[in-house]
Formats: structure tokens, C-alpha cells, sequence
């Protein structure tokens, strides 16, 4: 999946310029770097959500399915909050019982604690189709047993559909877990990329090399 | 004072004619004015929550002023446009129920549009980038932001109705508070206050403030359920 070049400006301030990208189908491409690196900025303009500086850019022709750092709960149970994105119940009990989340199926959503209304997301998230799947730091308010039934449940729905997943995320660990190609993003730019134990173990760019130093890889 | 507490009770209960026409006329007023503002009110400030233009900051600032604008600058305005000297004069609506109505619409709206917009505006962006997330359209993502909304839009509501019931500057104004016509319950606690009437004036404030409580324990308690 082919994206095209994307540069985003906000008052005057360059957040985000990236050269086309290829978003593999079928695999998960995690995105690295640190705070304010224009990873967040890149989910948001591939989800529509907001549009980058080329009027005439294009998006890729695909649905895109995209779960923000803060997941927004409805105001309904959390059975209810799951089930607005496709009504297959064996979907949703399977989702549910992966994340632990039978228990508070009835429970207002809105009560939900921050790691619970993340898995309520994400199992929402899962019931729709998508062709794209974009998760911003899904996993970053999850205990470790919840990141890693997460996790499971992403590549189980990345093999499953064949779509391209962009992972954005702050652990090293997981994108090492999940990826097949990283992308390293440093002042709204991509600085590298490649598969992710090439990339993770023998980076070229100096900026690279720092920020994996920082993070003891 | 207890005597004449005594006895606006048992003119409450004895149902008198002329307490009757006051309350109403009051309803009349209130819950027409109230609910005009709410469908007028609502939808402006679901826009103005949601949507991102150039001038909306503007048209904030303008409707902030216009929910602090004294009610008899309203009444005046209206007067002005309205009386023989107004460029309305030949529809002859001074002194009637219906310019009443009207100029309580124009003074409760701004209070409904903003009430709605602080709290779309506070929830709107998490919701948009949620809803637009998982790939729902616009009708969809309306919706969900109704529903998101419905305690809001009846806590709201309750206020208008409060603001408008307890109004007494531009309903005098405009309705002249004239006995079997235009008296609502503010305008007559005024005029029978004014004559030593004290007894139809206690009654209408018992009436009142009874009213007050009701609406004050129901906001509670949709508050309460918001916050579950």
C-alpha cells in the first residue's frame, strides 16, 4: 500500500514532512521516535482526521480503521460500545474473552479505568474490516498480560484480513514482537527504515543509533 | 407575616381564579419561550461545539455577551421596536403573550447555545476522532453525539425554563403585567406587592420558589446520573 508524500504545518511550525511511504498488506510496520516526532501527526492525517498542507494529496483507496492515544467511551455499556462496530456475537465474545473484558460487559463504559477502556477500544476497533489499521500507543495504559493478549489479537487480525497495520509505538520490545518493517521518525522526518532487526541492531543514521542507545537497545 | 403566609396557603388551595390565570399565563410564557430557545439553541451549539471556522471565536464571545445582556435592555429593545414609534408597531404585539414569548426566546437562546457548546466543545474532539476512527459516517457520528448529549440538552432545558419562569424586567416591559392578560407570576408578586396585596404575593412566591426546588433537585439528579 502505497502512501503518498505528506507534509503537515501548524502555525507555521513543519510537524511532519514524509517522502512516500509503502505500507506492506498483510504485515505490521511499527513507527518509532520520540515525543513530538510527527508519529501521531502521520496516524491522524492517514485517518482522515486531519488533512495534510498538498490540497490535492491523495489517501490510499482503502477503509482505514484507526484507534487514537485516548479511545473515547460511549455512553452505553461496554458490550454495547463493542458491539456498535458489527453485530457478530461470537466476534464480540471472542474479543472480549481475549481481553479479559467479559466481566465488565455490563458496566458503563464511561467508568471503565484507563487499561479497560483501551481493550474496550481495541476490541471495538477489531470488529469492523479494515483494510489499514492504525493503532496510536494502544497498548501504553495496559498492564503486561493485557499488552501482550493485545498484541496477539492485532497480528491474529492482521493475518486474518491481510491488511497493513502501522503500529506507532514507544516500546522498542514491541515492535521487535510485531513488526516486519520499522519506520524512525526524528523532527517530523523519516531519518530510516527497514526491516525491523536490521534496523533495531545495526542502524545507519546517527540519530537512529542515539535513540535506540537511549532506550538500551 | 405568619397570618399572611397562612393565608396565601389556603388561597393555593382554595384554587382562586385569579391565581390561576397568573400561573397560566406563566406556563404559557415559560414553556413556550424555553422550548423555542432549546430548538433554536441546540442545534447552534452543537455547530459552534463541533465545528472549527474562521469567526468562531467571535460568535462566542457574541453569544457570551448576549447570555449576560440584562433583561430589561431586552425589554426596551423590544418596547423600541414594537410601540407606536417602533418599525413594527402594525403588528400590534405590545402588551401581548406572544411578544412575551419572543423576548424571552432572544434573552434565554444565548444561555441555551452556550451551555451546549462548552460541553460539545469539550467532548466533541475525542468523540470525532473516535467515531471517525472506526469509519462512521457523518449521520452516524451525529447520532452518537446526540446521544452523548441527551442528559446535557434536558439539564439545559431546565435552566432555560428556571431563567425564563424567574424573568420579571422583560415581561413587564413588553407585557405591561395587565390583570387577566399579560400577568405572569414575577410582574404580579411586583404589583400586588406594590398595592399591600401581600397575600396573592406570598402565594406566588411559595408557588415560585416550590417551582425553583423541583427544577434545582431534578438538575441534581440528572448531574448525578451525567456523572456515572
Amino acid at each position: 500500500m502505497k502512501i503518498l508524500p505528506l507534509k503537515k504545518t501548524y502555525a507555521g511550525k513543519k510537524v511532519l514532512d514524509l517522502p512516500e511511504i509503502e505500507l506492506p498488506e498483510g504485515q505490521i510496520t511499527a513507527v518509532i521516535g520520540a515525543n513530538g516526532s510527527g508519529k501521531s501527526t502521520l496516524a491522524k492525517l492517514l485517518a482522515g482526521i486531519e488533512r495534510p498542507d498538498q490540497k490535492n494529496w491523495k489517501a490510499p483507496e482503502v477503509s482505514v480503521g484507526y484507534m487514537p492515544q485516548k479511545s473515547y467511551a460511549f455512553r452505553m455499556s461496554t458490550a454495547r460500545n463493542i458491539a456498535m462496530n458489527g453485530a457478530d456475537l461470537e466476534r464480540i465474545g471472542r474479543l472480549m474473552k481475549a481481553l479479559q473484558l467479559e466481566p465488565l460487559a455490563k458496566q458503563r463504559a464511561k467508568k471503565l479505568s484507563g487499561g479497560e477502556t483501551a481493550r474496550m477500544a481495541l476490541a471495538r476497533l477489531l470488529m469492523g474490516s479494515y483494510e489499514l489499521l492504525i493503532l496510536d500507543e494502544t497498548t501504553a495504559a495496559m498492564d503486561m498480560e493485557s499488552t501482550l493478549a493485545a498484541e496477539k489479537l492485532v497480528q491474529d487480525y492482521c493475518q486474518e484480513t491481510g491488511c497493513a497495520v502501522l503500529l506507532i509505538t514507544h516500546s522498542i520490545q514491541q515492535a521487535r514482537r510485531l513488526a516486519e518493517h520499522v519506520l524512525f521518525l526524528h523532527g517530523g522526518e523519516l531519518v530510516e527504515e527497514g526491516r525491523t532487526e536490521q534496523l533495531l541492531t545495526a542502524p545507519i543514521r546517527d540519530e537512529t543509533k542515539q535513540f535506540l542507545e537511549f532506550y538500551g537497545v | 407575616m405568619g397570618s399572611s403566609i397562612q393565608k396565601a396557603i389556603a388561597l393555593i388551595l382554595s384554587a382562586d381564579r385569579e391565581l390561576l390565570n397568573i400561573l397560566g399565563t406563566t406556563a404559557r410564557v415559560s414553556l413556550s419561550s424555553s422550548v423555542i430557545a432549546l430548538l433554536i439553541g441546540v442545534p447552534i451549539g452543537i455547530w459552534l461545539g463541533t465545528c472549527r471556522f474562521h469567526g468562531r471565536g467571535t460568535l462566542v464571545v457574541i453569544n457570551r455577551t448576549l447570555m449576560g445582556m440584562p433583561p430589561v435592555v431586552c425589554g426596551l429593545l423590544f418596547y423600541m421596536l414594537f410601540s407606536g414609534i417602533g418599525p413594527f408597531r402594525h403588528l400590534k404585539l405590545l402588551f401581548t403573550v406572544k411578544l412575551m414569548i419572543l423576548a424571552q426566546v432572544v434573552l434565554i437562546t444565548p444561555i441555551v447555545v452556550g451551555n451546549m457548546e462548552t460541553y460539545v466543545s469539550d467532548i466533541a474532539p475525542a468523540m470525532r476522532e473516535t467515531s471517525k476512527g472506526l469509519g462512521f459516517g457523518p449521520g452516524k457520528r451525529f447520532l452518537l453525539l446526540l446521544n452523548e448529549c441527551v442528559y446535557s440538552i434536558f439539564s439545559v432545558y431546565l435552566l432555560a425554563f428556571a431563567r425564563a419562569i424567574a424573568e420579571v424586567g422583560a415581561v413587564s416591559m413588553v407585557g405591561g403585567a395587565i390583570a387577566w392578560k399579560t400577568n405572569v407570576m414575577t410582574t404580579a408578586i411586583m404589583q400586588y406587592t406594590n398595592r399591600g396585596n401581600f397575600t396573592l404575593g406570598i402565594a406566588l412566591g411559595l408557588i415560585l420558589m416550590s417551582l425553583s426546588l423541583v427544577v434545582n433537585v431534578v438538575m441534581s439528579l440528572m448531574q448525578r446520573r451525567m456523572s456515572r
